[in-house]
């Protein structure tokens, strides 16, 4: 599925990738963890093109994303949210959901039918006529995912999905996501401050610290990695 | 789920509106001699119209608009008078330049917000610069171009119907196609909108060429109309001021918005103009201030948040 090898960013002189090498076998999701500054973020823009990589390769299903830019990533099924969510604020939520389909070749009847289920999966379809800036922050955070996956993309980047999500839209979205493998196919790259929706949601594990992994593995190897519990967990 | 019956009746209504624009400017020839009003008004539709494909539809506040109109105008004259084209196919050439310019202008689309804005207003300065550089024997110089040749007010008055009718096609085919969904997506976050899939370069541009085309032609009818072209009047930022109080009036990133702000506005202005001439623009600036505090969507954008369950309705 997704391939990543020596991918590195620089910001002039300041390396915020050093050297990354991780895969993401189909059907699972991927937890990453790491303080602020330790390189996530970065690492999803590196994946769908909103930054170029420095050097590296990104490859999804063999094939190398490096150089391609955001809407050309997307048609290649890499679909992502954002940390502070970025919904189109004066269109419905209806027509937001529009927007991953323009360019997929679909009748009518299946546009609407994928929309409809998953604005009711994320229980946002009896508000469908509203704009996305009546709803409130958490419930934009289900927009943009459920904006997201009506596209049937193959890789999801999810960039701090529970941050500023009140305790049961997260107990939703987490339900949402850890169904997501199973009913679409699709594999998940989490990135997250909030420990307990990590383990609980992922396969597998990667611990960032300034740009590098510290520590991959399942929750109970990462939370035991003594270089982890130092420059992470504290304590 | 929207389905099809709120579809329908969305297309319904802007056909209405259509309907209702087309039928009432065809005939008001046959009902007066004076024209002079419905011509304006057909006038400030469009240009208030083809802002909002700009403005209310890509997201880009252009406050050199004027340039479009002024560029057009001056093409209609110069094809006319010093290379003795007909007048449709002046106008043709206005529309054609209006494209052109829109195409050299292009590369400031990636600014965004009020560095656009101040870019393009400085262009417009430095197309009436150039226009004013021009040999005087092509331009006219200072005094202009006349074009008593071809006055036809009954001609030119059509020739902007025609217009208005391409206008309300374009309108029609920008804001319920997917370029138009497109667009929206672009207005409200360019970034997100590329990450699900949307060609930002070539989908502005859609809107832009569009927005610069239409005033262009407006500038080449109206020259037609007054036949008079000269570098205050073709370039008087009041032109862009007017198209941005119309179409904010009314509401934009609405079909309907542009003309039913337009139409009342144009209304009021003129009202004014003729109960006390000495007061119009003072009045007339109160009025504007007024509705922009009270509301600034806009007259539909303000119906459409009180009445939200018939949003899906309004075009």
């Amino acid at each position: 599925m997704l391939r990543i090898e020596g991918l590195r960013k620089n910001f002039g002189g300041l390396k915020a990738l050093d050297g990354l090498d991780f895969e993401v076998p189909p059907r699972s999701i991927l937890g990453v963890l790491g303080m602020n500054g330790s390189g996530k973020t970065t690492m999803l823009n590196c994946i769908n093109g909103v930054y170029i990589a420095s050097s590296g390769s990104i490859q999804l299903d063999g094939k190398e994303l490096t150089g391609l830019k955001p809407a050309q990533i997307f048609d290649r099924g890499v679909g992502r949210t954002f940390q502070v969510p970025r919904v189109f604020s004066r269109m419905t939520l209806w027509d937001n959901l529009a927007v991953p389909l323009l360019s997929r070749s679909m009748t009518r009847a299946e546009r609407d039918e994928i929309r409809a289920t998953w604005l009711k999966k994320v229980h946002l379809f009896d508000l469908r006529h509203n704009y996305a800036e009546e709803l409130s922050g958490g419930q934009q955070k289900l927009l943009e995912l459920a904006r997201i996956m009506v596209s049937r993309p193959k890789l999801v980047l999810l960039d701090e999905p529970f941050a500023g999500v009140n305790p049961t839209l997260s107990r939703l979205l987490i339900d949402v996501i850890r169904d997501m493998p199973g009913e679409t196919g699709c594999s998940v790259v989490l990135v997250s401050h909030d420990l307990t929706s990590i383990y609980e949601l992922s396969h597998d594990i990667i611990v960032m610290h300034e740009g590098r992994i510290l520590a991959r593995g399942d929750a109970e190897t990462v939370q035991s990695n003594p270089d982890v519990v130092e420059a992470y967990l504290g304590a | 789920m929207e389905n099809a019956r709120d579809s329908r009746v969305r297309v319904m209504v802007w056909a209405g509106v259509v309907a209702a624009l087309t039928l009432g400017f065809a005939i008001v020839p046959f009902l007066t001699d004076n024209l002079s009003f419905m011509f304006y008004m057909m006038l400030w539709i469009i240009m208030a119209s083809a802002f909002n494909f700009v403005a209310g539809l890509a997201g880009y506040m252009p406050f050199g608009y004027v340039a479009f109109y002024g560029v057009g105008a001056y093409a209609t004259g110069i094809l006319y008078k010093t290379l003795e084209f007909p007048i449709p196919l002046a106008l043709i050439g206005a529309g054609l330049t209006g494209a052109t310019v829109g195409l050299l202008l292009a590369p400031t689309l990636r600014l965004r917000g009020v560095y656009f804005g101040i870019v393009s207003l400085a262009l417009a300065m430095a197309a009436k610069l150039t226009i004013s550089l021009m040999p005087a024997d092509l331009t006219g110089g200072s005094l202009g171009l006349i074009l008593s040749s071809a006055n036809d007010p009954l001609a030119a008055y059509y020739a902007m119907f025609v217009v208005l009718l391409l206008l309300l096609a374009t309108a029609t085919w920008l804001s319920m196609s997917r370029t138009g969904t497109a667009l929206r997506a672009i207005r409200d976050d360019q970034e997100a909108a590329a990450v699900v899939g949307v060609n930002v370069v070539s989908t502005r541009m859609k809107a832009w060429i569009s927005a610069a085309v239409f005033p262009a032609l407006v500038g080449g009818v109206e020259a037609w109309y007054t036949n008079a072209i000269d570098l205050e009047s073709s370039f008087n930022l009041l032109i862009t001021a007017k198209s941005i109080v119309y179409a904010m009036a009314g509401g934009l990133g609405y079909l309907v918005g542009p003309i039913l702000g337009s139409g009342l506005l144009y209304g009021v202005d003129q009202l004014i103009w003729r109960q006390f001439p000495t007061l119009n623009l003072l009045l007339l600036g109160v009025i504007i201030v007024l509705l922009m505090l009270m509301l600034p969507r806009g007259i539909v954008g303000a119906f459409a948040q009180r009445f939200s369950k018939l949003r899906k309705y309004i075009p």
